[in-house]
């Protein structure tokens, strides 16, 4: 639990380094705080995937994860009618990249699940292996859709702060690994905290000083 | 699930096809100022912007590049168009950012719809 917590944190503080108070209303802020909880889901996801994995709790904790990208894109699709256009053929690099993450994210958990894993890759450590890889690209290009959007993130230094992030989390397995058996947190808690901290992110951003 | 997953995908195309069934304010992209091809129409108001320096936006003071409204040069003309998206998003987004960072009235830093419903529309 400690671990998600502090993953949690980390993602929604960088979005507070600069400007911490400056927000777009309160339908976009809850609509990125959805997104931002995703983001650090998905993270979390990484690093609490250790040698001894509880595979039950992992794969549960991916589908809560998946609920709040979805959510995320489904909060403005279905929103505001605009969107859409943005997420059309000349949309912007970020846009596309974000849709595509999303595609590769139910990608991702479509393949690990038996038996659909078995049609897909012909031995575990292969699974293994492609699961990882799809995972960096995921949080790679999630990372973009964030960080090149340029609202929450608006300085060079949060930017960065988030790809090293990123980095550390995709590279660093060996790492986490020494960090010792994470207890992979419930669905239900990673929802719990996302809701608290969305809550505290649109917010700081929409009330009043 | 992975029919839960189907579904979902399904319903995103939808909704890409035919637009949101639930939200209340539905822009009318068309051919304004003669674009090439529909575009969404655009809300500005002269008269919210009056304290900016007009030079901010109106590039052809400084320039020499093109003269009048806006949309002659930048719906028409085949070099500028299709940065025609990008610079109105750049120049209007980070001009209403700023002033939201400052914790200023600045109009709608992000939001979509609060621009691009039209100042024709209801």
């Amino acid at each position: 639990m400690k671990s998600l917590i502090v993953t949690m944190a980390v993602v929604f503080l960088i979005t507070f380094l600069a400007a911490p108070t400056m927000g777009a209303g309160w339908f976009w802020d809850v609509g990125n705080g959805i997104g931002f909880a995703a983001f650090a889901g998905l993270l979390y996801l990484t690093i609490a995937s250790n040698r001894r994995l509880d595979v039950r709790a992992h794969q549960i904790l991916g589908y809560a994860v998946l609920l709040l990208v979805v959510g995320h894109a489904f909060w403005f699709l279905l929103g505001d009618a605009t969107v859409v256009e943005f997420i059309k053929i000349g949309a912007p690099d970020y846009m596309l990249l974000g849709i595509v993450s999303l595609i590769l994210f139910v990608v991702l958990i479509t393949t690990a699940n038996v038996p659909d894993r078995l049609r897909v890759h012909q031995n575990y450590p292969s699974f293994r292996y492609w699961h990882r890889v799809l995972t960096i690209v995921v949080i790679a290009g999630a990372a973009y859709h964030i960080a090149v959007s340029n609202f929450y993130l608006g300085t060079w230094y949060q930017a960065g702060l988030l790809a090293l992030i990123s980095i550390a989390v995709c590279f660093g397995r060996a790492y986490w690994i020494r960090l010792g058996q994470i207890v992979i947190a419930s669905a239900a808690a990673y929802l719990a905290i996302s809701t608290m901290l969305i809550a505290v992110f649109a917010g700081l951003r929409n009330l009043p000083a | 699930m992975k029919l839960v997953l189907l579904a979902i995908l399904a319903a995103a195309g939808l909704i890409i096809v035919f637009g949101s069934p639930v939200a209340i304010e539905v822009p009318v992209a068309d051919y304004y100022y003669e674009s090439p091809v529909p575009i969404l129409p655009m809300s500005f108001a002269h008269a919210d912007h009056t304290t900016e320096n007009c030079i901010d936006c109106h590039h052809n003071y400084n320039d020499d590049t093109g003269g009048g409204p806006c949309m002659n040069c930048h719906t028409t003309n085949q070099d500028v168009w299709p940065l025609f998206e990008r610079q109105f998003h750049d120049l209007c987004r980070s001009c209403h950012a700023e002033k939201a960072a400052l914790g200023e009235a600045g109009g709608p830093p992000r939001h979509c719809i609060k621009c691009h419903l039209g100042d024709d529309l209801p």
